[in-house]
């Protein structure tokens, strides 16, 4: 461990080994690799960090616990290092999840997005009681959208669910809020294409007919989803866990899905707010073997230029090249066990 | 294992497809592979690559081809939609330790039917030189990996030179060698000899000439492919960056810039007359850019996954022009837009194009020589192809494409698109109608008359004056003149599809119709310089949004392999196709399948 941190400094090298920047590894508390790779992945998602750190710096220690001050301690420790390169024990942080969530209270391997879903929320859910406990606002009003975080502010888009009557034309649409998007997947595509698969037409009928307001009936409808706001982070689910009921459980779809290191979106909507947003790929917390409750994470994640791969208390630097090795595999002849890219995190360029 | 193996078995895999000019075939006899198939396994493969040579052996057979596959190379005889050669007797086969072959190029003009020159780049920047014939020479460059340590990642010989080659690596760099050359023991010291925006030339500083002669360094990230013009004064690469840059080979200057929608750039492919390219990448798309015009033309989306290689049809390009309007018919009836026999006529005079259009200067050695002589050694270009290829004038062009969605898509190229002014696409392109449009497609006939009497003075003066237009690299009105008689053709052939595709989309419903309301917006500048930020060109006729082009549709998109498909070759009598797996596939034109098993 200490050797591979001296050589990961040695492989960077000194002059440039970026100022302010800390590697570490973070220990493996058994099966708490689902929890690592997404607590790396999200630190070297620039804007997340900062707001982590802020808030560290805001609140002190007078806070009782909660999950977020574990949070914020765990990546102000990461930064304040004096080395560079090394290893930390998130214990107190792994601590905290298990007390507060007994979905994590234990040593099996857990699904990383459930649990990146289950910490952005719960980290906006305190942060918006932190902000009415501060106004002092007496009751709740669960009609009134709560003020946005910045949790919300970085990972939050919105999607528009429009519905075309196909008697009167019509065309209704809601909106939806998302903090990340989940995605199916099919073989040999691009996440490009899994985007535009998710943004589908879908037609809506016989017994899944649409009531129609205008008509006040119900009718045969079109329906399609597609983003209007991009949010900042744009955070991507490959569903690569899909049930077969005929197995009854769980197997893991290995489809080799190319992600690029630069996108856009195709499918949003007209009225969007900022469609031309273009996003860098930051960081991709990757799946290794056969199921959702067995096999390992990892992350790799870009810092400063190149990219490094956060195995646990393992961190290398590995080269842009390599990146294709987590795309999944081609063929379906092959194994199903495969390191393949779970959840991207793709930032937008300002 | 199998359980999720969903439409994998072998039944969706397409062996033909028809488009307008008829059925395309696969010729399962033809089918190149190494001898024994055991152990593949795709992902540790680099992308397979093919290479034709005819070495003019006045055989039947003049053809070879060469393909690598993972730490193999094969050359054999290849016998287009005729039985394959015996794949266990190639003509030459190396099996490679510790670095693979990534690419490859024979020299198309430097041969005899007993030796030929065969480059191969390898995965750790070595480059070495074959003759798969005599198997007397074998060079090596780059040996000790002094000049480059990363992947090559295309390699070309100079047009019509004997001696010089271009390669490139992920590295993003890009070395000129010349064959007899030493690279020399030690590191080579570098001073800057041309710099502009995005790029720099370097030459070696040392007292004695050495490899490499020229280092470019390009973009950031890796070079992914690189290609000559048809005419040899231009060169196009396409980088990791996004960007297409199209240089003045003889002077370095950078021409012209492209950038992706979004991701890298694969592959570039120029139209056999010059005038546009065609490339691949990351968005999934294909983007045409014209080069006299500096712009994006259109995109076009039918894959599925990143697009491996791109190809114009030189076989399948309509023209118009004198050497070939004879062909077409004295009073140009609806025939020569979807007839097959202009494409077979037609091509004897475009199938050389590839190397002879334009005015022939081959730059052998660009910086002291911009003006090199002609070198007359090809044997096999009659001058009268040459005369009526620097008259060529393409109205509607066919090219390839080929992807890791494992698909391969065909695309037209027409009239009505390549004059749609910039900026004001979505209301006539392609795949735009909404979701209630009735297919009903308009006929659109306006520009038929008075083309009888434009075409006579059009071709005249554009034998006077195109190759000129290639040499200044701008439009010319006298150009456009030669489009305006031509655009007959196009327009029929135009209408014809459209009743196709609108009927498609009118199934895909929604697709992206209702952009329309957007107002598209006023192009902001004439601005082609080379501004190296993504976001800077976005929205300006290097890149422009989605709303500002037509996209296209392809005639056709048909899943033709299990593998990732790597690579698309337009011959004569049929399309080629290689996949991940090492697998080269003949698809026999319309019409072409008759002479099956004759030999």
């Amino acid at each position: 461990m200490g050797a591979n941190a001296s050589q990961l400094e040695k492989e960077i090298g000194s002059e440039q080994f970026p100022t302010n920047e800390h590697y570490f590894g973070l220990v493996n508390f058994g099966n708490t690799c689902y929890c690592n790779s997404v607590l790396q992945a999200l630190y070297f998602c620039r804007p997340f960090r900062e707001k982590v750190l802020q808030y560290k710096h805001q609140v002190k220690s007078l806070k009782k616990e909660t999950l977020l001050t574990c949070l914020a301690d765990l990546f102000y420790s990461v930064a304040t290092q004096k080395k560079k390169v090394g290893t930390l024990a998130p214990k107190k942080f792994i601590t905290r999840l298990r007390k507060e969530n007994e979905l994590f209270d234990n040593y099996m391997q857990q699904d990383a997005h459930e649990f990146l879903n289950y910490l952005l929320n719960t980290v906006a859910d305190l942060l918006t009681a932190e902000k009415k406990g501060n106004q002092k606002t007496p009751e709740t009003n669960h009609s009134v959208k709560p003020d946005p975080t910045w949790v919300h502010e970085i990972f939050q888009g919105t999607l528009t669910n429009e519905t075309r009557c196909l008697t009167c034309e019509t065309v209704s649409s809601k909106d939806e809020d998302f903090l990340d998007l989940s995605v199916d997947v099919e073989q040999n595509t691009s996440i490009t294409h899994c985007l535009r698969g998710f943004s589908n037409t879908e037609t809506l009928c016989s017994e899944h007919k649409y009531y129609c307001e205008v008509c006040c009936s119900k009718q045969e409808a079109q329906k399609r989803m597609r983003v209007k706001k991009l949010p900042q982070i744009l955070a991507l689910h490959l569903k690569r866990f899909k049930y077969m009921e005929h197995l009854n459980r769980y197997i893991k779809v290995s489809y080799r899905v190319v992600f690029p290191l630069e996108l856009r979106l195709f499918n949003t909507s007209d009225d969007a707010f900022n469609p031309e947003r273009l996003y860098d790929l930051v960081a991709v917390v990757v799946h290794c073997g056969s199921g959702p409750n067995r096999g390992h994470y990892i992350s790799i994640v870009k810092s400063h230029g190149f990219w490094l791969l956060f195995d646990d208390d393992i961190v290398d630097k590995i080269d842009a090249s390599q990146i294709e090795e987590f795309y999944g595999v081609p063929s379906d002849t092959q194994k199903n066990s495969s390191e393949s890219g779970y959840i991207l995190f793709y930032q937008s360029r300002e | 294992m199998a359980a999720q193996s969903e439409g994998g078995g072998k039944d969706d895999i397409k062996t033909h497809f028809v488009i307008r000019e008829g059925s395309y075939k696969l010729m399962p006899q033809s089918e190149y592979s190494k001898p024994s198939r055991v152990g593949f396994n795709g992902q540790a493969n680099t992308p397979v690559k093919v290479s034709f040579v005819d070495v003019n052996d006045g055989t039947s057979s003049p053809d070879r081809l060469c393909f690598n596959v993972g730490r193999e190379l094969y050359v054999y005889v290849y016998k287009g939609i005729r039985k394959a050669a015996d794949l266990t007797k190639p003509i030459d086969k190396r099996i490679y330790k510790g670095t693979l072959p990534t690419c490859h190029d024979f020299n198309q003009h430097f041969l005899t039917p007993e030796s030929v020159l065969l480059l191969v780049g390898f995965t750790a920047g070595q480059v070495q030189l074959i003759d798969p014939i005599k198997k007397e020479i074998s060079k090596l460059y780059n040996e000790e990996r002094l000049i480059d340590k990363t992947k090559v990642t295309c390699i070309k010989w100079i047009p019509c030179s004997p001696n010089q080659f271009l390669v490139s690596h992920s590295s993003g760099q890009m070395y000129l060698y010349n064959e007899e050359l030493p690279c020399g023991q030690t590191p080579p010291n570098y001073q800057p000899f041309k710099q502009g925006e995005g790029y720099a030339v370097y030459t070696c500083k040392t007292k004695s000439t050495r490899n490499p002669m020229y280092r470019w360094v390009i973009g950031q990230g890796a070079i992914n492919e690189f290609a000559f013009s048809p005419c040899a004064k231009y060169l196009a690469v396409v980088s990791q960056d996004g960007h297409l840059r199209v240089f003045q080979y003889s002077t370095m200057e950078l021409l012209g810039t492209m950038k992706s929608f979004f991701g890298g750039l694969l592959c570039v492919n120029w139209s056999p007359d010059g005038k546009y390219l065609v490339t691949g990448g990351e968005d999934d798309l294909v983007s045409v850019w014209s080069f006299h015009e500096k712009r994006v033309i259109c995109r076009g989306h039918g894959h599925k996954s990143w697009v491996n290689m791109v190809a114009f049809d030189p076989y399948n390009s309509i023209v118009c022009d004198e050497g070939t309007s004879d062909v077409i018919g004295p009073d140009g009836e609806v025939l020569p837009a979807r007839a097959p026999s202009l494409v077979s006529e037609g091509s004897n005079h475009i199938g050389k194009i590839d190397s002879t259009s334009c005015d022939f200067t081959p730059n052998s050695l660009p910086p002291q020589h911009p003006n090199g002589r002609h070198i007359t050694t090809s044997n096999h270009f009659s001058s009268s192809t040459l005369e009526t290829s620097t008259t060529l004038n393409c109205i509607s062009y066919r090219f390839g494409s080929v992807g890791q969605d494992t698909e391969l898509c065909l695309w037209d190229l027409t009239e009505d698109v390549l004059k749609q002014p910039y900026g004001k696409s979505r209301t006539s392109s392609v795949g735009l109608t909404g979701l209630n449009t009735s297919s009903a497609s308009l006929p659109r006939s306006n520009s038929l008359p008075s083309s009888q009497k434009t075409n006579n003075v059009a071709t005249v003066v554009g034998n006077d004056v195109s190759a000129n237009a290639y040499a200044d690299g701008h439009a010319h009105p006298i150009q456009n003149a030669v489009m305006n008689a031509s655009s007959k053709f196009a327009t029929l052939s135009v209408s014809d599809r459209k009743d196709t595709t609108e009927k498609k989309e009118h199934k895909r419903n929604f697709s992206l119709a209702a952009r329309n309301s957007e107002k598209s917006s006023v192009v902001k500048s004439n601005n082609i310089r080379p501004v190296d930020s993504a976001m800077k060109l976005y929205g300006t006729q290097a890149c422009p949004r989605l709303d500002q082009v037509p996209i296209l549709e392809p005639l056709v998109c048909k899943k033709v392999s299990h593998e990732r498909l790597t690579s698309i070759s337009f011959r004569n009598e049929c399309i080629v196709t290689a996949c991940q797996e090492g697998i080269v596939l003949t698809w026999a034109r319309p019409g072409k399948t008759v002479k099956d098993g004759a030999e």
